[in-house]
């Protein structure tokens, strides 16, 4: 052992003799959390906590939620307020959307803002009631599918039917075949958001300002006062469980899924802001630098990620996603909002979720001890 | 400017970018990914509705292998126990269950029940598409013809592309080579904002170097890497099979434009993580005409006045749409104007950074 480690290993020894009367405080990693809290907003991890989910909510459902699920849209010049206009309005599976001319229509149509246009002519509802044959220009665009083209024909005709005082010589009975419980892609990718919510809040922000304090060497200054590295660790650990709670809820919120579901979908938020917190402090105490951290969380993040992934495809083998921590919590989430399940149904997952938790407390604790081995050295 | 002193700050830059495993590892995931990601996408795009319909000769009624050509892919089944299962099974996306006399009924003027089974995966709006579909089956059976029938003089305006859409992969492609650029500006930036804050800026700047090799050097250099990374992920992807040029030149103006951003949060950097946020607030707003993109129609007004629309724009235009130069040349001037904008007011606040310390 050469002579300055054994002089850091006298100093350690000295500081943790001088802490040996005081033992574990709460008021004192409370301290650290308002401390973390108070400079947090400086922070640009602080900001991104708060803001991805939000960017993420809105880009995720907007180009996800509507790209696969984009319903036919038609453009209608109506020179004579006919009732045509209204009925296609009201007709389902389609967005109808009101031009002023015919030139200003043939230009939507072409750059493909609509999938076809309409024009009806003035008194086209005098002349179809009069039993005659009103002017009528449909114009499709080049670049509509072909089964959009389909529905907007048929839905079409079968208006101007209707308003032309025709019924259908035959009636058509609904009956729904199978499982009517398919939860549609926007729904499905609830978890990837609750995932990228509590975990950028909970795991990356108490790493990060783990990694950062240890960078700028401020850990050590709190360190040689009576604060002890247990303390720093539940401080950092409840600001991010707390962030990440909050950001949960209001990713929820954000996206309708917290009615009527609150209770369950909170203890189980709570149980996934305590896993990724844990596991955040213990990344934090372990890497090297920002950019070991940054790695390590680049590397890992599709691991602890994989089971959102598993719940956007249904067919992929589901029990795969029960091998991964964050099922515990995310699974949950996932089947109160979409299936309506309580939290009495998932007791069995509350149940390893929290044996997850206590099996992680330990290497926290290992952890942080070696974290305060290796800054008493340096002192 | 020496051309000498601002190769020996690019060798020294590459040197550093090399040592960190942060970026090389972002930069090789870039070029296996991306081209993963895309050839996994799906090649073609399912225009058809696939419709069950039993008995099987109420197929003929619905057009039969003619329909698939109109959008509609008519699968006749034997019996309805058996269209179920594959209504259930979401092999056709509903299921139309024809009475035995239905033709003959229809035909003599006779009311018919026609059962319409939807599954759990049909999307809730056809099942009015559907009501239609069996009302005009019968209307056609029973000899009506609607009043007007818009059907019969469609005008097709634009290229009609029915069977030969844009597929998502080919949709993807601007968004994919854009965020390789995006990419690197992190890159850059986080080179720019180390040299900063460890002052090695300064160490540079007291030997014959300027601050204008100094800028010179960091401009080649984030323009290059972007660049070079762009071209090969795009030609991976199979950008440059039409219009080579044009994407060229565009990805090489596309790489000088975020160089600039990459400037300006290298300068503002603090330390990595505010490189980080910086460069992320910057490829936000920067991501939205890639992603505008991947939706039908023309753009908002706002999207088109981001600087990387023009850039989207041309490499949609020329991949999916075989446009040339006059076609892209607005686009083309309009980028290279945003180039100039982006590239001085990132040389000017890195110059009066450097010039700060």
């Amino acid at each position: 052992m050469n002579a300055s480690v054994t002089a850091g290993t006298e100093r350690a020894g000295a500081a943790t003799a001088a802490r040996t009367g005081a033992g574990f405080s709460l008021g004192r990693a409370l301290r650290v959390t308002e401390k973390d809290l108070r400079l947090g907003p400086r922070s640009p991890i602080f900001l991104w906590a708060i803001l991805l989910p939000v960017v993420l909510t809105f880009v995720l459902t907007a180009v996800f939620g509507t790209l696969f699920a984009a319903p036919p849209r038609l453009g209608i010049v109506d020179a004579g307020g006919s009732a045509v206009t209204s009925a296609l309005r009201d007709a389902e599976g389609l967005v109808v959307v009101e031009v002023d001319d015919e030139t200003e229509l043939r230009a939507a149509v072409e750059a493909h803002d609509v999938d076809a246009g309409l024009v009806l002519g003035a008194g086209f509802d005098e002349t179809l009631a009069a039993g005659g044959q009103p002017e009528l220009e449909f114009f499709v665009s080049g670049s509509s599918l072909t089964s959009d083209r389909v529905i907007l024909g048929v839905t079409t005709v079968s208006v101007l039917r209707e308003q032309g005082g025709q019924s259908p010589p035959v009636d058509v009975v609904v009956t729904q075949v199978g499982d009517a419980d398919v939860v549609p892609v926007e729904d499905r990718l609830l978890p990837l958001i609750v995932f990228y919510a509590v975990v950028i809040a909970g795991m990356f922000l108490p790493a990060a300002s783990l990694v950062d304090e240890r960078e700028k060497r401020t850990l050590d200054a709190v360190l040689v006062t009576p604060t002890r590295m247990s303390e720093v660790l539940l401080g950092k650990g409840v600001l991010g469980g707390s962030l990440a709670m909050a950001m949960g809820v209001i990713t929820l919120w954000l996206n309708g899924a917290l009615t009527g579901r609150g209770p369950g979908v909170v203890v189980f938020l709570l149980l996934g802001a305590v896993m990724v917190a844990e596991i955040g402090l213990v990344l934090g105490c372990w890497a090297r630098d920002s950019n070991t951290l940054f790695s390590a969380i680049k590397g890992g993040g599709l691991l602890i990620a994989l089971p959102a992934f598993f719940f956007l495809f249904p067919a992929l083998p589901q029990w795969v996603a029960r091998l991964v921590p964050t099922y515990y919590f995310l699974g949950p989430i996932y089947e109160m909002a979409n299936a309506g399940t309580t939290l009495g149904d998932h007791l069995g997952d509350l149940a390893i979720g929290v044996a997850v938790c206590v099996l992680l407390a330990p290497a926290v604790v290992a952890m942080g001890r070696r974290t305060e081995r290796r800054a008493a050295i340096t002192l | 400017m020496n051309a000498a002193i601002v190769t020996a700050i690019l060798r020294k830059d590459l040197a550093a970018f090399r040592r960190d495993r942060f970026y090389v590892l972002i930069t090789a995931a870039s070029v296996v990914l991306y081209p993963l990601v895309f050839w996994l996408l799906p090649a073609t795009v399912d225009e058809t509705i696939r419709l069950g319909v039993a008995p099987g000769e109420v197929r003929d009624l619905l057009g039969g292998d003619a329909a698939a050509q109109g959008g509609l892919d008519v699968v006749a089944f034997d019996d309805v126990a058996t269209l179920e299962g594959a209504v259930d099974a979401g092999d056709v996306v509903a299921g139309l269950a024809f009475p035995a006399d239905f033709v003959e009924a229809t035909a003599a003027g006779e009311r018919t029940s026609v059962t319409l089974l939807l599954g759990a995966a049909t999307p809730p709006e056809l099942s009015g598409t559907m009501r239609a579909f069996v009302g005009e089956i019968a209307y056609a059976v029973a000899g009506q013809a609607p009043p007007v029938d818009p059907r019969t003089e469609i005008v097709v305006l634009g290229e009609d592309r029915a069977g030969d859409q844009v597929t998502l992969r080919e949709q993807l492609r601007p968004l994919l080579a854009f965020l390789v650029l995006l990419t690197e500006t992190l890159a850059l930036a986080a080179l720019v904002a180390a040299e900063v804050q460890q002052r090695t800026v300064t160490a540079v700047l007291v030997t014959p170097a300027t601050t204008t090799d100094f800028l010179a050097a960091k401009g080649i250099l984030g323009t290059a890497m972007a660049f070079v990374e762009a071209v090969l992920i795009t030609a991976l992807i199979g950008g440059l099979a039409t219009g080579a040029p044009i994407l060229l030149l565009a990805l090489l103006l596309g790489a000088m434009l975020v160089t600039g951003f990459g400037m300006i949060a290298g300068a503002y950097g603090r330390d990595f993580m505010t490189v980080l946020f910086l460069s992320v607030m910057f490829m936000v707003p920067l991501m939205i005409p890639g992603f505008a993109a991947l939706f039908p129609g023309s753009a908002s007004g706002w999207v088109q006045a981001l600087p990387s629309f023009p850039l989207v724009d041309t490499i949609v235009r020329v991949t999916t749409q075989g446009a040339g130069w006059s076609d892209v040349a607005g686009s083309l001037l309009l980028l290279a104007g945003w180039c100039v904008a982006s590239f001085a007011v990132g040389a000017l606040v890195l110059g009066r950074k450097v010039a700060r310390l």
